[in-house]
């Protein structure tokens, strides 16, 4: 019964889609204003599809085994609130996922866009369409959700277990937020160029979308990062894999947008390189998606792999860059800059030319393998030493323009205050000093990269203190950057004061290292409804202020589907967190035990968070503005 | 007297943030190895039989005095590059090496392109 309904709601998304585009289509010829059934069927086309997504999420909630898609990815003893995730935390919920995002942005692009010309507004909508009958044919005739199976099961497959998580609950829709919104300003500058709207009125239809789905992008990212912290109990949080290569690309494309989107609203300059970012934006995330879902890589993300998927998506791809390609030949025309060397335009520039860098160094680490491998039969790894040899150098000249980039002015620029920044470099120089004196040593390229952390953090927080005072406050820029200065520099610190251990233990036993001892105090079985736990009471002391913790790491045995995994326990303080994981040794009474001391975690997680709430002050405040 | 001030201030520096040379560090071995059986982990992160007994290999290896460049050619003749996570810098690589400090060095000409040339 659901299987049919939800059959029915697809097919009526296609027809109400097609019907969009030939309205409009029509419409485009006719002047004067753009018809009332097209806002009606486009607010109709959100809402099926939305009704058609609560279909699905009932087949999950009710266990309707009689849906492939139940069948594969849940089970009836499965907690509520995982059944309830798991309709997304699959390949084929998450591509009604997709339409959903691409309806509902298609709606509200065509409704807040109000002021501006028809022609373009129409060419958006239909372009938007046009990409989500591309979707929903993948959906209907690849991974439709709605399948049947039959004879009916009596119990599903489950689902993976390190899948059955708070945080993964909502990483997948945040993170398709930031991937499939950029697909509106694809199809608006595809509409731009078609419509020769290339008046810097066209950034205001645009930007606040490129932030919103930045803002979105960096939460799913942060949201995922975190989840990698605590699940996968290796004690980092990004690992420069594949997948999570795949959904930084479209976020430096991002961050490059809305920097050259500043310079095209107040100069109308890069009018066609701001339309080549939003190309590519899109085109980056389909690409990742492409990458993910078809198995080529090699990744831990790999739990939904097809290679019919691939081709699918890979002829889709293709199509789209070949079109964008084709427009922007046919339209381009030559812009001449003669920019002053020192000034805001240049900065902005700059900030873009270090995007295009690590867009350039990432993409090519991800894909170098695959042609090495097709090419000549040697398989390679690119993992985290060749990422941080390439681009923590490069950090350090990246984060003083971002310091010296926002103050310059428009046009002409003269550093009038080289002094004040002489000051900050030299407090900066200290304050590393200090760190070094009161702790410990580290290399010289750490040295470098946490001055200039500091350079931009300290600089950025004189321009709050002098924008208080001029009352022109710019705090969505002076919040965003300080914090990002701040990232680097908690994933610094981070990285040179974490202490690493790893025992094997016996019941009863203690191990000693520097001023710490561990000892694995109790070890107790428990029955869970989904799993059995063997859960280790151990406690960590600190010899010299005699303080202690209890940490109880936990080995899951998971029923369906039968998988081991291992819990890590985490305790989380404002300056360190302890961080420890345990698991058996096959034939013995001993258990292998990772501790790790890892400072500051929690600020990493903050300046992600601050770097967002920076991103959405602005997106309210362009709003007011418009 | 500026001088050996400055001479002083130099070797203080200096031996602040000069890493002393150490013996190869194990953990930060165990990381650069990607463990083979398992998905997209590093040895380190990994507690599977194989992970293990690559760890023991690797504790030889030092012990035999082995540096951590002969550490991973050893295991790179043995099983093949994609157990390292830092590609040798070969023919076949040079690309991946080169290619983004090409990039870099365009880019920058890009920007110079844009600027104004003065008469």
């Amino acid at each position: 019964m659901l299987s049919n309904l939800g059959n029915i709601l697809l097919f009526l998304n296609v027809i109400i889609s097609l019907s969009i585009i030939y309205i409009a289509n029509k419409n485009l010829k006719i002047i004067g204003v753009i018809e009332k059934n097209i806002f009606k069927l486009s607010l109709i086309q959100s809402t099926s599809i939305i009704i058609c997504f609560f279909v699905l999420i009932a087949a999950f909630i009710v266990s309707d085994f009689s849906l492939i898609a139940v069948y594969q990815n849940s089970n009836s003893l499965k907690p509520l609130f995982y059944k309830i995730t798991g309709t997304w935390g699959n390949h084929e919920g998450s591509l009604l996922l997709w339409v959903i995002i691409l309806s509902i942005f298609s709606f509200l692009f065509l409704i807040y866009n109000k002021n501006h010309p028809k022609k373009f507004r129409l060419l958006t909508l239909i372009i938007q369409n046009i990409l989500i009958l591309g979707f929903l044919f993948f959906i209907l005739f690849n991974s439709n959700p709605f399948s049947p199976i039959s004879p009916v099961p009596l119990e599903g497959l489950g689902l993976n277990p390190i899948l059955q998580d708070p945080a993964l609950a909502i990483h997948p829709p945040l993170l398709y937020i930031g991937f499939v919104g950029s697909s509106i300003y694809f199809s608006a500058a595809i509409a731009s160029l078609i419509s020769n709207y290339s008046e810097k009125s066209f950034s205001f239809s645009i930007k606040n979308w490129v932030l919103i789905s930045w803002c979105f992008q960096t939460l799913g990212i942060l949201v995922g990062s975190i989840w990698a912290y605590y699940e996968l109990g290796w004690g980092g949080f990004w690992f420069w894999d594949p997948v999570e290569n795949a959904s930084l690309l479209p976020w430096f494309a991002m961050t490059a947008l809305f920097h050259s989107l500043i310079v095209f609203e107040k100069r109308n300059l890069f009018y066609f390189w701001v339309i080549i970012l939003c190309l590519i934006t899109f085109i980056l995330s389909v690409t990742g998606t492409f990458l993910v879902r078809s198995g080529i890589l090699n990744s831990v993300h790999t739990f939904a792999t097809d290679p019919t998927r691939g081709i699918y998506i890979l002829i889709f791809l293709s199509l789209m860059i070949f079109s964008s390609i084709f427009l922007l030949f046919k339209k381009y025309k030559k812009e001449n800059y003669n920019l002053n060397g020192n000034s805001k335009e240049t900065f902005i520039l700059i900030n873009n030319w270090f995007m295009m860098f690590y867009l350039i160094t990432v993409m090519l680490g991800t894909i170098y393998p695959i042609f090495t491998d097709a090419l000549t039969d040697n398989k390679i790894s690119v993992g985290p030493p060749f990422y941080n040899a390439i681009i923590f150098p490069v950090i350090i000249l990246f984060l003083i323009f971002m310091a010296l980039g926002p103050k310059a002015k428009w046009i002409k620029n003269r550093f009038k205050n080289i002094k004040t920044y002489l000051l900050i470099l030299a407090g900066a120089v200290s304050l590393n000093l200090t760190i070094i004196f009161f702790f410990k040593s580290y290399s010289l390229l750490s040295n470098f990269i946490i001055i200039s952390a500091l350079f931009l953090i300290m600089s950025s927080l004189r321009d709050l203190a002098k924008t208080f005072k001029e009352k022109k406050l710019d705090f969505a820029r002076i919040i965003s950057h300080t914090s990002f200065g701040c990232l680097v520099l908690f994933i610094g610190l981070n990285d040179i004061f974490s202490i690493e251990k790893d025992y094997n233990i016996k019941l009863g036993e203690t191990k000693k290292f520097e001023n710490y001892s561990i000892k694995l105090q109790n070890l107790d079985l428990k029955n869970y409804k989904n799993y059995q736990a063997v859960v280790g009471k151990l406690e960590i002391r600190n010899i010299n202020s005699n303080q202690f913790n209890v940490l109880n790491p936990e080995i899951r045995i998971y029923d369906n589907p039968k998988t081991l995994t291992y819990e890590a326990a985490i305790k989380t303080n404002l300056l360190k967190d302890y961080y420890l994981t345990m698991s058996n040794i096959d034939r013995s009474d001993y258990y292998n035990i990772k501790f790790q001391k890892k400072p500051l975690m929690v600020w990493i997680w903050i300046s992600v968070i601050m770097i967002v709430v920076g991103g959405f002050i602005r997106v309210l405040s362009n709003a007011k503005n418009n | 007297m500026k001088f050996n001030l400055f001479l002083f201030f130099f070797i203080f520096l200096s031996k602040f943030i000069m890493a002393a040379e150490k013996s190869a560090d194990p953990n930060l071995i165990h990381k650069n190895l990607r463990c083979l059986v398992c998905q997209g982990q590093s040895i380190s992160d990994s507690n599977s039989d194989f992970a293990q007994t690559i760890k023991l290999v690797v504790k030889d290896l030092i012990e035999e005095g082995k540096t951590e460049e002969e550490i991973y050619t050893f295991m790179t003749d043995k099983y093949g590059d994609w157990i390292v996570f830092k590609p040798q810098f070969n023919l076949q690589n040079s690309l991946l090496w080169i290619l983004p400090y090409i990039a870099l060095i365009f880019g920058g000409f890009f920007i110079f392109s844009f600027l104004k040339k003065r008469q």
